[in-house]
């Protein structure tokens, strides 16, 4: 048994390989942390969940508090306004593509030793969360989704500055990686990328289960799982959660089986040329997996586009709501994937709160005849430092996975 | 000579090293020190290697706990001969100040010099060289002053009083609606305080989050979210939505404002109904 560190995922985990000779033969994830989250909601005031939520993560706490507001419009069983849909979904793109390019360039670039321009890179991820924070009134951590809608009132001057700083952005990116046109021609960051991994022959290494899952339905995503080119809808209520004795992590598939979630997941759904190009070359390698992230930010920074410009500020920020007790599941497309959060709701006061995050699914641990996506793509494999490298195509976090 | 800076995670949800990274300067800002070691940016050491780390100054985020593991070593272990060797400790984040969110779980999660308000086991060893720079997470340039100036005024929770002896209050856009005493009556308005109804603490938080704004353009009062208090010891409370109150008057008093002046001055503030207040601003003529 070979254990290996793995660190700047949002924390550590361990891997704990198993070898025949040099050959990997099996492999597990171990999370050595855990904070208690879910406990700490119980006996609290529902809304209270709104504040403690984004504090399981770091870099997607967003999410989270977007998936608790969701969570109990569910339960009270109100819709929100489209203005306050779409201003929701502006700042969760942009909490995405943040995480997009740390992970690009403080995690794979740094790991491969690519050279970047730090400057541009650090200056786009302020902006973005600049752009994010003009609607939510900070990054990280902040609470302005609340059953009903937003807090915020956006003007039009607020507008006006969101598509100034958004069009910095898309410059911005054009700078980093280039036009996204031709997946033939890849341009600056993206080539360089690619001729690392082609020099390294890694460009099809790393492939997976090849079954993807998304749970979530907005004006991005369907809840769809996909296999064999094939998208059934998918329903919460085929999740399964299982503890594990040796770490913090709880295991999770739907319907019995393991599946991949994340932004490969997510653009394998539309028939995208440029995804599809490299999936069909390079299958659910870990080439792909990159390329999926890194193209995500070019899709997202054009539906904020699209979104700014749809925003009807006439409308309500928040509607009247009637607080009820109940049950109920959500998902929501976090960074790394499907988020899902579960509770009880009785007299006001959280009864039971269960999170399941996108690390869950994708770094489960199975066994060898029902490997999870991340051991299916590393069992076989000589290079333990090559096995690195594609536990963090994944993007790993590991604070919201033992939250 | 550069100094030589270590980042420690404890007990976190890495919010504050997220925090840091929106620091609008942080390339230039960054050629200052030599990163010895960071969780996120580029570093010159391994998590394994920590043990070995000769820092000028330490950064902590997150509580400390004994028993946490951090690579092959304990976290408080590690903490304690880092911290030792260090000329400065800067504590970042009301987790690594006060114990904060994780303590409701886990009591044996405690700030550095504090736990909740009361002085840690470690406060006498280590009070002479630390500085603590609360919120949850504490904003960038909060941080970045920390790392830089080591002339400071601290309070009494060893809070640079630049940063921390303005209330959040000071500075939000709502604070003619708190004078003529006109609530918000909601949420999704810019019109309206927040104190009244909504929970917001602002008026006893210690921060600066309305005068060094967040991501260099909002506050949370400013887009309609009341103040948590994240700054203080006591965060998280309870019901932090809802203002209490006691027969109709909120139970916490704006910081150093006695209730018999308050009740007079909300009084005589009421018996003025403002037209101008009362209307939407886009309305007004
Ligand atoms: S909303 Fe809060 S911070 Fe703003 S004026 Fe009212 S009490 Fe003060
Ligand atoms: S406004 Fe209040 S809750 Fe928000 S960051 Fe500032 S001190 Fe913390």
């Amino acid at each position: 048994m070979k254990i290996d560190l793995l660190e700047k995922i949002e924390g550590e985990a361990y891997l704990e390989f198993k070898t025949d000779g040099d050959e990997i033969v099996d492999v597990r994830v171990l999370f050595p942390h855990f904070r208690g989250v879910e406990n700490i909601l119980v006996g609290k005031d529902a809304w209270d969940a709104l504040v403690i939520n984004p504090r399981v993560c770091g870099i997607c706490g967003h999410a989270h508090l977007q998936a608790t507001a969701s969570l109990l419009e569910s339960i009270y069983r109100i819709e929100i306004t489209q203005k306050a849909q779409l201003i929701r979904e502006i700042t969760r793109f942009c909490e995405i593509i943040q995480n997009h390019l740390k992970w690009c360039y403080l995690v794979i670039f740094q790991e491969l030793q690519i050279p970047y321009d730090f400057t541009t890179m650090h200056q786009t991820i302020a902006l973005v969360n600049k752009l994010l924070a003009l609607f939510s009134g900070q990054w990280p951590h902040s609470a302005y989704a609340i059953p009903g809608g937003v807090t915020c009132d956006p003007t039009a001057l607020d507008i006006v500055k969101a598509k100034q700083i958004r069009a910095q952005i898309q410059s911005n990116i054009f700078k980093l990686f280039g036009s996204f046109e031709d997946p033939k021609k890849l341009e600056k960051d993206l080539k360089k990328l690619y001729e690392t991994l082609h020099a390294k022959d890694l460009l099809s290494v790393g492939i997976g289960l090849n079954r993807f899952i998304t749970l979530s339905q907005d004006s991005y995503v369907e809840n769809v799982k996909i296999l064999n080119k094939k998208k059934r809808k998918t329903k919460l209520r085929y999740i399964k959660e299982i503890g594990q004795s040796d770490s913090y992590a709880k295991n999770v598939t739907y319907n019995n089986r393991f599946y991949e979630t994340g932004p490969l997941a997510r653009l394998l759904q539309n028939p995208d040329f440029f995804i599809r190009y490299f999936y069909r070359k390079y299958k659910d390698s870990i080439f792909t997996r990159i390329i999926a992230r890194i193209y995500e930010i070019n899709i997202l920074i054009k539906k904020i586009e699209h979104h700014l410009n749809s925003i009807d500020l006439n409308q309500l920020s928040v509607v009247e709501i009637e607080k009820k007790d109940g049950e109920g599941a959500i998902s929501i497309e976090a960074a790394r994937g499907s988020l899902v959060h579960k509770a009880i709701i009785a007299e006001g006061k959280i009864e039971n709160y269960s999170i399941i995050t996108p690390t869950q699914w994708n770094l489960s641990n199975g066994s060898s005849d029902n490997p999870s996506s991340i051991q299916k793509a590393i069992i076989g494999l000589q290079d333990r430092k090559i096995a690195n490298l594609i536990f963090r195509s994944f993007d790993i976090c590991s604070v919201c996975t033992t939250h | 000579m550069k100094n030589r800076l270590v980042w420690l995670q404890g007990v976190t949800c890495n919010g504050n090293s997220h925090s840091f990274l929106n620091l609008p300067t942080l390339s230039s800002f960054l050629q200052t020190f030599e990163i010895l070691y960071h969780p996120l940016l580029p570093s010159l050491l391994t998590l394994e290697q920590l043990p070995d780390a000769n820092p000028d100054i330490l950064v902590v985020e997150g509580g400390l706990r004994r028993g946490w593991p951090k690579a092959d070593t304990d976290l408080f272990d590690l903490f304690m001969v880092l911290a030792q060797r260090a000329k400065r400790v800067v504590v970042v984040g009301s987790c690594a100040v006060y114990g904060g969110i994780f303590k409701e779980y886990d009591q044996e999660i405690t700030g550095v010099l504090f736990d909740k308000e009361k002085k840690s086991k470690l406060y006498d060893q280590f009070s002479h060289k630390t500085i603590n720079i609360p919120g949850c997470p504490a904003n960038p340039e909060w941080i970045a002053f920390g790392l830089e100036s080591d002339t400071m005024h601290l309070d009494d929770l060893h809070r640079p009083k630049e940063l921390f002896a303005v209330t959040v209050h000071s500075g939000c856009t709502r604070n003619e609606y708190f004078e003529w005493k006109v609530d918000a009556k909601g949420f999704g308005l810019k019109e309206g305080c927040l104190f009244y109804e909504q929970g917001c603490q602002g008026p006893y938080t210690h921060g600066s989050c309305n005068t060094i704004l967040w991501n260099e353009i909002n506050s949370k009062t400013r887009s309609g979210t009341p103040c948590f208090g994240c700054t203080e010891p006591t965060f998280p409370q309870k019901d932090l939505f809802k203002t209490k109150t006691y027969m109709g008057i909120p139970a916490k008093m704006p910081l150093g404002v006695p209730k018999r002046a308050y009740l007079t001055i909300t009084g005589v503030a009421k018996s003025f109904f403002i037209p101008r207040l009362n209307k939407r601003l886009i309305d007004e003529d």
